[in-house]
């Protein structure tokens, strides 16, 4: 009997987690992170709606478990080529974040999200002056000059473009595109590492940001006040969505889902006929893929996706693309106000990069430092929301170029 | 790189042809990716930039008419020189409000505010001269009251 005993204690003990933490500490390490992540998140309020959920899938994904059918996450199913079988072993085997996870890679996660995006959106300062499409698509050089870049460290055409996106300062375009090109592909990177990246730089844009503005403009170009802009009507804001999904969805069919996704979103919202699917979307849709999003992708944040060369290379990467979109943009809206005779002050065109609204407030605070009476915050909205547009139709022609 | 060969694989990116697994890129199809990249990027948005601009200038167009319409409805809707019927007298009127008062309401809150300052800490201030700000200055031509709302506006971003 005792024997007995002895055997169902050790069976006890070798499939508990904490045999498996002995065997593995490499996981203590990525817990204590995550407990870093939920600090930064609930005391220091760091994008706590984003960063909360994150924290917490790394913390689940990371507790050890000696059974696969105990983990609530499996790493190696997301390096596989998608096929009808393999989508049958995530359902049947997969533990809860691996069902969750197939939100976003199967890309229904970041359209959902763009849709959300789309209600809450007011195109008015775009349509008021079109003009800043230009800066928009300035910022995109951050994704291409980044592509070259990686190209030139030696990566795959799929990395290159996982990576280069994040310097389209949009969080669903990034996981959209590198769900797409690292599926099946021959990397050790993975949507989960290129998410946590670009969300942590859009965390990180009041402080990227104003460094650059500073050092590319002279404090009288900050000081340059514009005129108000005219207010559109209800026709125009209703017709431009529709516009804008056909020239994207024509030139660049790969845009079409989220392009189109995003002006969806738009028109309900400028239709004014439909406040009830307007209110869900903008609420509890946008809430509840938040979540699911987050923990998600915060559960593929395992140890040996992240202790890696490529995760360091995605980061250092990463932060120029960001400096570069930045930088474009600046550069390209001092062009405009040289043009112009002096009436566009540069420091909207860094809210070129998508990150809305953050990337506009950087600019409105950036004036108002050097002018408290200046408001840029309706200028730097135009460029703002013509980034998002801008780094989706990026997205499509990564798609369109690189085979996957 | 020679000019032929990139044009060649702009057009060869056009139908998808970078295996994603491929490693590394060689020269001209980094620079194909990055140039074909931004160009189509800058294209796509310069032809929103030209339709929405044309859209702005139609609709300007079109509630310019509307507006001069409605003007002319109103003009013609305006009472002859016809003389009016006589109608019973109004009560007197409120007595009016002059600018002159207004400032000098101005003029005394200000100095009731010094006032308060001087008792807070042991100074004797005395006001004198209140200035109007022009409106070239800076301002927008916006009063001080405008200047704050627009601040409490945006202060939440």
């Amino acid at each position: 009997m005792l024997q007995i005993l002895q055997d169902i204690l050790a069976g006890l003990w070798e499939t508990s987690g904490l045999y498996a933490l002995t065997s593995s500490p490499q996981q203590l390490i990525m817990i204590i992170i995550s407990f870093g992540l939920m600090y930064l998140a609930i005391v220091k309020e760091f994008e706590p709606l984003l960063l909360l959920p994150i924290a917490f899938g790394m913390f689940l994904s990371n507790l050890p478990a000696v059974l696969s059918e105990d983990m609530i996450f499996h790493a190696e199913y997301w390096n596989e080529q998608q096929s009808v079988d393999w989508l049958w072993k995530v359902l049947h085997d997969g533990g809860l974040l691996d069902k969750l996870y197939l939100g976003v890679k199967l890309q229904i996660y970041p359209c959902l999200i763009f849709l959300g995006i789309g209600t809450m959106t007011d195109f008015g300062p775009l349509i008021a002056n079109p003009k800043s499409f230009l800066l928009g698509a300035a910022a995109q050089g951050g994704i291409f000059f980044t592509f070259f870049a990686a190209a030139c460290l030696g990566m795959s055409a799929a990395e290159c473009g996982s990576i280069a996106i994040i310097g389209g300062a949009d969080g669903p375009t990034s996981i959209y595109v590198s769900s797409k090109l690292l599926d099946g592909a021959d990397s050790s990177l993975n949507t989960g590492t290129i998410a946590l990246a670009a969300y942590t730089y859009m965390a990180l844009v009041p402080v990227i940001q104003p460094p650059l503005m500073r050092l590319l403009t002279t404090k009288k170009e900050r000081e340059i006040k514009m005129p108000q802009l005219r207010t559109p009507s209800k026709t125009e804001k209703i017709i431009f969505p529709v516009a804008v999904t056909l020239v994207v969805a024509l030139l660049v069919p790969s845009a079409g889902a989220l392009v189109g996704m995003l002006m969806f979103g738009n028109i309900l919202k400028e239709s004014g006929v439909c406040a009830r699917l307007v209110d869900t979307a903008q609420n509890a849709l946008m809430n509840i893929v938040t979540i699911f999003l987050g923990i998600s992708v915060g559960a593929t944040t395992t140890y040996s996706n992240v202790w890696n060369l490529e995760f360091v290379k995605v980061l250092g990467l990463g932060i120029i693309a960001f400096g570069l979109g930045t930088c474009c943009g600046l550069l390209l809206a001092k062009v405009m106000n040289w043009l112009s005779g002096g009436k566009v002050n540069p420091l909207i065109g860094s809210a070129g990069v998508s990150a809305v609204p953050m990337a506009a407030r950087i600019s409105q605070k950036e004036g108002a430092r050097v002018d408290p009476t200046n408001f840029l915050l309706m200028h730097a909205m135009g460029p703002n929301v013509a980034g998002v547009i801008g780094s989706a139709v990026a997205a499509g022609i990564l798609l369109s170029v690189i085979s996957y | 790189m020679h000019p032929l060969l990139l044009a060649n694989h702009l057009v060869m990116l056009a139908g998808g042809s970078i295996d994603g697994n491929k490693r590394p890129l060689d020269n001209s199809e980094r620079w194909g990716v990055t140039l074909a990249g931004l160009g189509i990027v800058i294209a796509a948005l310069a032809l929103l930039v030209v339709i929405i601009f044309l859209f702005g200038k139609i609709f300007d167009a079109i509630n310019a008419k509307q507006k001069a319409k409605e003007a002319k409805i109103a003009e013609q809707k305006k009472p002859k020189n016809t003389p009016a019927p006589v109608k019973k007298a109004p009560p007197a009127p409120a007595p009016v409000v002059t600018k002159q008062e207004d400032d000098e309401e101005v003029i005394a809150v200000i100095s009731a505010v010094v006032a308060m300052m001087s008792e807070q800490d042991g100074k004797i201030y005395k006001v004198t001269s209140v200035k109007a700000v022009s409106k070239n200055n800076g301002f927008s031509g916006r009063s001080a009251w405008a200047m704050d709302g627009r601040r409490q506006n945006v202060s939440p971003f």
